[in-house]
């Protein structure tokens, strides 16, 4: 007599039964796979948000410049001494010197409204400066604002402004959404998770008879619990690919009508739907959901 | 070997009929208690042997133990005290794994049959052979041969619930047979059946007895008793009360 059974008699076992037990009590079953769906939409369209806003960060901290502006009157020789000094900070990658009539220049070619503020003062009223592009690993916010008091430190600089200041706004900004995007991911993928076990929970009790039975027949715990697990397990799948779609079609039908706002809040960058991986992630996320809540509802043990 | 009861003094001799050799026993309790509630027994002090082959009946009235002592056999309980051994293996200390290991080598019947309603006969059949792990087309093969044994290949396909209580206690029968096991336990298996079914629900068991698998059945028919004349052991409150060998009457 066989007893320890072959992979795939037992593999058939259990797909056959999960299937069943998921006809068996259809209403459990889709409101998990639906609250797994709600859950990685939410989870879905907050990593959308912030990993397009993360791509205006990169963009931004890729351009790090910090602009030293100058006290007036300086001569040449202490401008060109202020430059030389700036090239020795550490992390400084170049430094350009912008006398007062290339700010002015630059300032009139911004449109006509600033030129004509210009020609009304009549004396360039803009400083020299001098900008400072950071080297690639000094582009953390620290090291940026470390460079940025070197400056400040130097004889001669009146005041540095950092693009770096409004980057960092926005960087707390995308990390607070972050924050509140991986809070709110875990509280309901935490309440999702007690859905699911309670869905799984019922079906043990539904099915009480078949385990009874199957234990009676002889079966070891891993071949009763194993077709509850896969049930949560494609519960999750289900749930998962739902949510991946639903994203993708309301990326598709709201992008052309929010495209101005996120226009505005991308600084002009186009906005891009999650990656085959990331989506790709959802549906695992989904899986491990399904799976996990299963397991947990198993724990719990069951009557022989 | 014999039962240690009070009140039943041992046979004084042992037919043929009843092999009880202690070298070949099946089935060994020594001084067996189960109690569920503290202070009341449902078996207590029981010891006895069953030999390979045997055909034994379990009798008595309601709550006299009987069903407490077949769930001791195939490890749905765990004894109070003493120690049973089954197909060689210690019940008192049985890990769940070998639990499992055990039961793929018993049958077991009850009186309401267990079988599950959404599924057809065959497959009610086949899940002690997927439980076992044999491969689809033995499977349907010998759930098909099990089915046929009991008359039942021709209602393969039907839902349990469609059949007459007897063909569902034939069908429960197949699934306790399918995997050919080396002892066959039945609890009051024809309690829901009129005398007729009876008759033929225990002639299958003997059936199966004669083919040399050990039998041990608990009933409170005394018409099955007299028909059988198999070694019996009689319980009372929780106590075997009587051995009585067999006579050999017929199988």
């Amino acid at each position: 007599m066989a007893i320890a059974g072959s992979p795939i008699v037992q593999l058939r076992h259990f797909a056959r039964s999960a299937l069943a037990g998921l006809r068996a009590s259809p209403l459990p079953a889709a409101i998990a796979t639906l609250t797994i769906a709600v859950t990685l939409v939410l989870a879905g369209a907050f990593a959308l948000l912030v990993r397009n806003m993360q791509g205006v960060i990169d963009r931004l901290g890729s351009e790090a410049r910090i602009t030293a502006y100058l006290a007036p009157g300086a001569s040449d020789e202490a401008l060109r001494s202020l430059v030389g000094q700036a090239r020795a900070l550490p992390g400084v990658a170049a430094v350009e010197l912008v006398s007062p009539e290339r700010a002015r220049e630059r300032f009139r070619k911004e449109g006509e409204r600033q030129a004509a503020l210009l020609d009304a003062l009549g004396e360039n009223p803009l400083p020299a400066s001098i900008e400072v592009s950071v080297l690639p690993d000094h582009r953390s916010a620290t090291a940026i604002a470390s460079v940025a008091e070197s400056l400040q430190g130097l004889a001669g600089v009146d005041e540095v402004s950092r693009a770096q200041d409004w980057v960092e706004g926005y960087a707390r900004t995308v990390a607070l959404l972050r924050a509140i995007g991986i809070g709110l991911a875990g509280v309901l993928g935490a309440a999702t998770l007690f859905l699911v076990a309670s869905t799984i929970r019922l079906a043990l009790y539904t099915r009480r008879g078949e385990i009874d039975i199957l234990a009676l027949v002889g079966a070891g715990r891993a071949f009763i619990a194993l077709p509850f697990l896969l049930e949560g397990v494609i519960e999750g799948l289900i749930g998962g690919v739902l949510a991946v779609a639903t994203l993708f079609a309301l990326w598709s039908a709201f992008l052309p009508s929010i495209a101005g706002g996120l226009e505005l809040l991308l600084g002009g960058a186009p906005a891009r739907f999650l990656l085959p991986a990331e989506l790709g992630a959802l549906v695992i996320a989904g899986v491990v959901l399904g799976g996990l809540g299963a397991a947990l509802s198993l724990a719990g043990g069951w009557r022989r | 070997m014999t039962a240690e009861a009070p009140a039943s003094p041992p046979p004084a001799s042992s037919p043929a009929s009843s092999p009880r050799r202690a070298g070949s026993a099946l089935v060994e309790l020594e001084h067996v208690s189960k109690s569920y509630v503290a202070g009341t027994w449902a078996l207590h002090d029981v010891s006895c042997t069953i030999a390979k082959g045997e055909f034994v009946f379990l009798t008595g009235a309601s709550g006299a133990g009987k069903t407490t002592l077949l769930r001791l056999l195939f490890a749905a309980e765990r004894p109070s005290e003493g120690r049973i051994r089954v197909l060689g293996m210690p019940i008192e200390r049985l890990a769940a794994r070998r639990v499992a290991s055990l039961r793929r080598r018993i049958g077991v019947v009850f009186q309401d049959f267990k079988l599950l309603p959404g599924r057809s006969v065959e497959e009610n059949v086949r899940i002690a052979l997927d439980v076992a792990g044999v491969p689809s087309g033995e499977s349907r093969a010998r759930a098909f041969a099990a089915l046929k044994q009991v008359g039942l290949q021709h209602r393969r396909h039907h839902e349990p619930l469609s059949l007459s209580g007897g063909e569902q206690q034939r069908v429960a029968i197949a699934r306790a047979l399918v995997n050919e096991p080396e002892l066959l336990l039945a609890d009051e298996p024809t309690g829901n059946l009129d005398p007729a079914l009876t008759l033929e629900i225990f002639d299958l068991i003997a059936a199966t007895a004669a083919r040399g698998t050990t039998v041990v059945v608990a009933t409170h028919d005394p018409a099955v008793l007299e028909r059988y004349r198999r070694r019996t052991l009689r319980l009372e409150a929780g106590q075997v009360v009587e051995d009585r060998p067999g006579l050999g009457a017929r199988g």
